[in-house]
């Protein structure tokens, strides 16, 4: 039998891949969502492509797409797809930018078109009004979504026991048979989810509204 | 600087011009809006003029036009000798060489007053940092805002963000200035500071073409006079003919107007 002290260490130990695999796959739903939403809004012959992206990742349950690449694609690139963490990471971080995608495109609204006009008058081509007046603007209108997107990356890190990875969910489960306890690991899971979702969310808020009331909105 | 035969008519899904039908019940009596029809005018270094008219006639969108910040449906626009109308012409360049002011200024928020005008001479000039940051400071005393070189825009005044607006537009050295309704999103005790500037640049010969209602200002500093409505020049001549006895109606009438309200404002001071 393990106590509950023993249980929240090995749980704990589950922490740092859960919060890597979260965090590395929020920045690259960022990298991908951020020019994709611009794409969205600004080049609109193109933007089937993106829609379609965003379809797929967002109507196919994250659960498919990591045994599909892993079991699937991994039997034929063992030496990426084969790599349960990068799987991992790359079907996260794809699944995040498709809603990242969607986040950044009420942002870039919320900036409005004035801001990108009056960058097209001074002389910058599209892109290089976008990179200098939108992008840095558009945080200031999406730091609520991505509060809640890096909530919704720490949830779905759970799903990747099903590859293998020893997280913190695979944790609570194994905890579970060698304990023989059904209740204390989940809810110390439960907790430790809790304990990890928050304060960062939190903070992203805060430091969007400091942003926000230094240049008066 | 001239445009040739413009034209430029918005559909009524069209999300740029703002929905004017849809404020009213008859939605569908008007569904596409000629905002440019037909238009012709010539700009030549140092002239100043200043159109005039109702408002939804379609003078912002021809201002626009002429800034290549929308396409023209038919016409040219010529900067210079080149025609800005054609494919493969750098319209970056070009607008660069045009000063645009808006009527609801449109600072960039996320910069501060100088980070505002220096960034066309850094990203688009590719000026170094010491000359684009002289040449901003330049602008910006030229417009007399020094006081407000860090502040960001929600900080400013109206007045004074209208006037770093301008310093944004002057500082690259345009061939042209082009400014919209330049004081009329402003509150009236604002305007003064606004028109002085503008006063300023006309002593010193700069060439613009000024959307605009202050009529002494006009008066003073116009050498041309355009009344604008329903998409189209409908008179054109020196102040002096406005204020005396305008060709049209439709002019006489506007400038009884004008002359009323703004004499009205005068006696209220």
């Amino acid at each position: 039998m393990l106590d509950v002290w023993q249980q929240l260490i090995i749980l704990l130990e589950g922490v740092p891949l859960t919060l890597s695999i979260s965090i590395i796959s929020f920045f690259i739903g960022m990298a991908v969502g951020l020019p994709l939403a611009f794409i969205r809004v600004y080049e609109k012959e193109v933007s089937f492509v993106v829609d379609a992206y965003e379809k797929i990742f967002r109507g196919v349950p994250e659960i498919v797409l990591l045994l599909l690449f892993y079991f699937g694609i991994g039997s034929y690139f063992p030496s990426t797809f084969g790599n349960a963490f990068f799987v991992a990471a790359f079907v996260l971080g794809l699944r995040s930018g498709a809603n990242q995608s969607q986040i950044f495109r009420g942002a870039i609204r919320g900036v409005g078109d004035e801001q990108m006009i009056a960058g097209m008058s001074i002389g910058l081509s599209k892109w290089r009004a976008i990179w200098h007046i939108m992008v840095p603007q558009v945080f200031n209108f999406s730091t609520a979504g991505l509060g809640s997107e890096y909530a919704l990356l720490i949830k779905d890190s759970a799903y990747v026991y099903v590859i293998g990875l020893a997280e913190l969910m695979k944790r609570a489960i194994e905890v579970k048979y060698s304990a023989n306890d059904v209740v204390t690991p989940f809810v110390l899971s439960a907790l430790i989810y809790i304990a990890i979702t928050f304060p960062i969310a939190f903070w992203l808020d805060r430091w969007g509204n400091r942003r926000k009331k230094k240049i008066g909105l | 600087m001239e445009a040739r035969h413009v034209y430029k008519t918005y559909g009524s899904k069209s999300d740029k011009e703002p929905k004017k039908a849809d404020t009213n019940t008859c939605v569908d009596t008007k569904s596409v809006i000629e905002a440019v029809k037909d238009v012709s005018l010539q700009i030549r270094k140092g002239d100043i003029k200043l159109i005039f008219g109702p408002s939804g006639s379609g003078k912002s969108t021809f201002l626009r036009c002429m800034a290549m910040l929308d396409i023209p449906d038919k016409g040219e626009i010529y900067l210079g000798d080149e025609c800005l109308v054609e494919p493969g012409v750098d319209l970056n360049k070009a607008r660069a060489r045009i000063g645009f002011v808006f009527q609801h200024i449109y600072l960039f928020r996320h910069l501060t007053a100088l980070g505002n005008v220096e960034l066309a001479l850094r990203q688009v000039f590719k000026l170094p940092k010491d000359e684009a940051r002289k040449r901003a400071l330049d602008a910006l005393t030229e417009v007399k805002v020094t006081d407000c070189i860090n502040k960001y825009p929600s900080q400013m005044s109206g007045g004074q963000a209208q006037r770093v607006g301008i310093a944004r537009a002057l500082a690259r050295n345009p061939d042209i200035i082009l400014l919209d309704e330049p004081t009329s999103a402003l509150d009236p005790e604002l305007t003064g500071e606004v028109i002085d500037t503008l006063r300023d640049l006309a002593r010193e010969g700069t060439t613009m073409l000024i959307v605009s209602h202050e009529m002494p200002f006009a008066r003073e500093v116009a050498e041309e006079m355009i009344f604008y409505d329903e998409g189209t020049i409908v008179e054109t001549g020196p102040p002096s003919l406005f204020f005396n006895a305008p060709n049209t109606d439709r002019a006489k009438k506007f400038m009884t107007r004008i002359i009323n309200r703004t004499t009205r404002e005068e006696m209220n001071v």
